[in-house]
């Protein structure tokens, strides 16, 4: 009897939470359909009339260069964490290594510290380099500041692998290339899947450097360049609605189709097992 | 048998160095902080602590660094609790927990800079969505501005970050509650404890690791949130949301004092070193055993 009546209370609450979470996204949807003359009429939960598609177009103009930069960056950099990571990940869970404690505990403190506190030496670092304002830049930044995110994750993946197939590999002669390549990377095809999400999604939505590391529209990613039309499209909210959408685009449709994966990401980078 | 060490130590090697290269950067900084460091080229000369004298002598540094609090513990306490419940209220809802999952999670993977274009038109004193949708319920909000209200404006960028973290420790406690045993909650539901003392004296105390996570992510998370400033209200109404990253980002690339710029970046290293290293020193125990 109290069970139902708790059940019901869940239900009411967990009903009422969930209009509240999803109202911004529709008030949003909607918004960014409508012509100006609707936005002004403030009647943000009734439908437009017409689908006003040119809002798209305007925002689409307005993003199409930052989101194909954004793309070029996110896309090498995230493969070059999740890579570069998988191995360390593999030799720090698989080899007898006695340092290994300092190493991860540098790697975890790495993972987690903000950007702030390195974002002068960056700038420095590139202009030495001569990679400020260009796409080698920024990816190799974000390769430095997510690989250690990347080496948590798969290596979290990696232990729960049994151990006998390592044992059993390196009796057949197997040796530790051949091992990673044709034994643990096809076996942890999900888990890389979970991190690389996980790293691509921080990437993308990445602001601070992007707009730090960037000048003019040749390389700036699309955070920047929303940040700016927001600015231009001051009180235009049906425009600057479908610009927020069509930037979140990409991590939300990666959300929805892979979000078991991303649970999963979750739980592995930051949960315990 | 494990492999042996000498024979794969090019698999660690570029991470060791991509990291090597991100402690010499933290330290690097470090040294830029005791500089008299002031527009785009590099000067090194030494100025002892003087940057960090003129900081706390600024009443804007203290500003900043009371709205770090705030955001520390008005974002932390409701976001934590809130997701506990929610986990809580799902372990009988087990069905329908992973389609309701997604609806408490999906903001995570916006950027601050999508939700804080969203929730400043949500806000907007002249035609936002909260004033309307208010004013059919007949209460009148026109005058209380929202994020243009000096005192309110912090507690708005408080909650849109909370709309987008609560699936976040949703599913970390979801998860944490899922690895304890229930015997004792059934004992004590037999015993007749009601569903509060259930949720905070018996289930609570064994997920300590959950609220560790929860907590420190949370805590992160805060001295990380620039962007919704950035986008928000660019630190106004005056300096009355400017927090401790934005402080720094504005003194060294508006104002160009770099030497400055640096000391703010060590006293954001120092609060969110005191934040991460007691929890990287209990988190390498999943990973080294």
């Amino acid at each position: 009897m109290k069970d139902v009546k708790f059940k019901t209370t869940s239900i009411i609450v967990i009903v009422i939470l969930t209009f509240i979470w999803l109202l911004p996204i529709y008030a949003m949807l909607n918004t960014s359909i409508k012509s100006q003359e609707e936005v002004a009429r403030q009647e943000f939960l009734k439908f437009p009339k017409k689908i006003q598609a040119q809002n798209f177009i305007v925002a689409f103009k307005a993003l199409k260069r930052g989101l194909a930069n954004s793309i070029i960056i996110t896309i090498p950099a995230t493969f070059f964490c999740i890579f570069l990571g998988s191995l360390a990940g593999f030799y720090l869970t698989m080899f007898d290594f006695r340092q290994s404690r300092i190493v991860f505990f540098s790697i975890v403190v790495a993972t987690f510290l903000p950007y702030q506190i390195v974002l002068i030496p960056i700038t420095r670092f590139l202009s030495t380099l001569n990679l400020l304002n260009s796409y080698g830049g920024l990816i190799l930044i974000y390769v430095i500041l997510n690989v250690p995110m990347g080496t948590l994750i798969t290596a979290t993946f990696f232990m729960k692998l049994p151990v006998d197939f390592q044992e059993a590999a390196s009796i057949e002669g197997c040796t530790s290339f051949t091992f990673y390549r044709k034994i643990l990377i096809p076996l942890s095809i999900p888990g890389l899947v979970s991190a690389a999400i996980l790293v691509f999604v921080q990437i993308y939505n990445e602001f601070l450097l992007a707009i730090a590391l960037t000048r003019g529209p040749k390389v700036k990613p699309v955070m920047p360049i929303l940040a700016e039309l927001r600015g231009s499209q001051i009180a235009q909210w049906n425009i600057q609605m479908a610009g927020a959408l069509f930037v979140a685009f990409i991590p939300l449709a990666v959300f929805i189709v892979l979000s078991e994966f991303f649970v999963s990401g979750l739980m592995a980078g930051y949960g315990k097992e | 048998m494990k492999y042996n060490k000498k024979e794969g130590f090019f698999y660690l090697t570029p991470v060791l160095i991509l990291v090597a290269i991100l402690y010499g950067m933290i330290i690097w900084n470090l040294v830029a902080s005791f500089t008299a460091w002031e527009g785009m080229k590099a000067t090194w000369k030494f100025a002892g602590f003087q940057n960090f004298i003129h900081l706390i002598q600024l009443r804007r540094f203290w500003v900043n660094v009371k709205n770090n609090f705030i955001w520390l513990f008005v974002f932390i306490l409701p976001t934590t609790i809130l997701g506990y419940i929610l986990a809580y209220l799902f372990t009988n809802l087990r069905r329908i927990e992973k389609v309701f999952r997604q609806i408490f999670l999906f903001p995570m993977a916006l950027s601050f800079i999508v939700s804080g274009t969203l929730w400043a038109w949500m806000y907007d004193p002249s035609s936002g969505l909260i004033n309307s949708l208010l004013r059919i319920f007949g209460i009148n909000t026109m005058n209380f501005g929202w994020i243009a209200n000096p005192k309110g404006a912090i507690f708005c960028m408080i909650f849109t970050a909370f709309w987008q973290y609560l699936g976040f420790t949703f599913v970390i406690y979801s998860g944490a509650i899922r690895g304890i045993s229930f015997d004792m909650v059934e004992a004590a539901s037999m015993d007749g404890a009601g569903h509060f003392r259930i949720l905070f004296q018996i289930i609570f105390p064994n997920l300590g690791h959950g609220t560790l996570i929860c907590t420190t992510m949370l805590a992160i998370t805060t001295m990380k949130v620039f962007d919704l400033v950035w986008i928000m209200t660019q630190g106004g109404p005056g300096i009355t949301t400017e927090v401790l990253p934005y402080l720094m980002y504005r003194l060294t690339f508006s104002q160009h004092n770099v030497g400055m710029g640096a000391a703010v970046s060590i006293v954001i290293l120092v609060l969110s070193g005191g934040i991460v290293i007691p929890y990287s020193l209990w988190a390498i125990k999943k990973w080294v055993r």
